[in-house]
């Protein structure tokens, strides 16, 4: 009987293919045959859903930051101009940012299948010399900030505010990184403010505001949106 | 407004980085056992993300699922392309010590307990290669050599233990 006359055939095939443990030659050959035959392709993704739990026991490791600035050379925005919507990334984002919550054993999070909300801001200052985006992650309180264009000019520093909802100040969120991306976890208590509150970024000295309250120049405020 | 659309993007791209980089790095380390390929593999692994993402949608994968699968599979294919493989690549990690932590959460619990379960039904050697090939890319050769068993044995085992898989994960 050939190979491809028994169902458990190809799905032993399948699991040997996702586990890598084809020569060379027969990895070829199945890769042709997956090309055009969607049943196969089904039992590779069935075997890849049950093995990627063991996964789990890898333990985690920083990759060193020079990787990321890599990477996000490399896709920059002018390479980006593609016709793929964002709906997967942040869908992705979502489910991949609850995942990170459940390594410190949020598991119950991620099982509730309600978790792809995104918001997003833009602040850009009047003349538009500083641009920033930031993105919040529900699920890990988180709020990512990718400064576009412009930064806080030497000794000076970029604050990020949040002024919830009917409150009559603002809180300050944390201090920026001179450029590039900052990643700010909202304390628990402020965060359900954030997706209906104002935030903003005032220029403040080094170290932040000495006082607890913006001193210097509200440079951009924004509210978030649902993405 | 593409030029928004696109940093848009960018910001959610940084963001997927900063919540899985370091999961599919440790996954990338682990296969290749070298920092500095791993953080070739780990670079390619997000350029794939990033230009592959339409194939996403067509595996049915959860987004944990799909990344761990393309580092893996990233990392297993520069593992194969070493020249001359070292006979015996002791890895750092021991298997038997490494219990599943409370990062175990990662993937849903019920897909967790499943695989965990008919693992646990196989006899303990066997679940141990099954675990070996898919964490660490081990070839038939290299589990053959490692439980001192004909390299025919070691085919005829695993598939033996793949098919009781099955059996148990359908059931």
């Amino acid at each position: 009987m050939s190979a491809t006359d028994d169902p458990f055939d190809d799905d032993a095939r399948a699991a040997e293919y996702v586990l890598h443990l084809m020569d060379a030659d027969d990895r070829l050959r199945f890769e042709d045959r997956l090309r055009d035959d969607a049943r196969l392709r089904k039992l590779v993704h069935a075997w890849e859903a049950h093995f990627a739990p063991l996964a789990d026991q890898v333990e985690p490791v920083t990759p060193p930051e020079r990787i990321k600035a890599a990477v996000l050379n490399s896709v920059s925005p002018t390479a980006s101009k593609r016709t793929w919507g964002r709906a997967w990334l942040l869908g992705l984002l979502g489910l991949a940012a609850a995942a990170a919550v459940a390594f410190v054993a949020l598991g119950p999070v991620l099982r509730s299948p309600d978790l792809t909300p995104q918001f997003q801001a833009e602040l850009a200052s009047a003349d538009g010399e500083l641009m920033l985006i930031a993105g919040v992650i529900p699920p890990t309180h988180e709020i990512v900030i990718e400064q576009v264009a412009g930064a806080a000019p030497e000794g000076r520093v970029l604050e990020l505010w949040l002024i919830a909802e009917g409150a009559d100040a603002p809180v300050s969120l944390g201090l920026l990184e001179a450029d590039g991306s900052t990643r700010i976890r909202v304390p628990d208590e402020i965060a359900p403010g954030v997706r209906t509150g104002t935030i903003a970024v005032s220029l403040e000295p080094l170290g932040g505001s000495p006082t607890g309250a913006p001193t210097g120049p509200v440079l951009a405020t924004g509210t978030f949106t649902d993405l | 407004m593409i030029a928004q659309t696109a940093l848009r993007d960018h910001a959610a791209f940084s963001a997927l980085y900063d919540a899985t980089s370091g999961k599919l790095f440790g996954i990338c380390l682990r296969v290749l056992n070298n920092r500095s390929e791993a953080e070739d593999v780990l670079q390619e692994v997000y350029l794939r993300i990033w230009h592959k993402a339409d194939s996403y949608a067509v595996t049915g994968h959860s987004p944990m699922t799909w990344l761990i699968t393309v580092a893996r599979n990233l990392a297993i294919d520069r593992l194969r392309t070493r020249k001359a493989p070292s006979k015996d690549i002791e890895t750092v990690f021991d298997v038997e010590d490494a219990r599943p932590g409370p990062e175990a959460e990662a993937i849903a619990s019920s897909e967790r307990a499943q695989i965990e379960t008919c693992m646990a039904e196989l006899e303990p050697d066997r679940a141990d290669a099954v675990r070996r090939a898919y964490l660490d890319g081990e070839t038939y050769k290299d589990l053959a050599a490692r439980y001192e068993v004909p390299l025919n044995t070691m085919r005829t085992w695993l598939r033996r233990s793949l098919q009781k898989l099955k059996e148990c994960l359908t059931r």
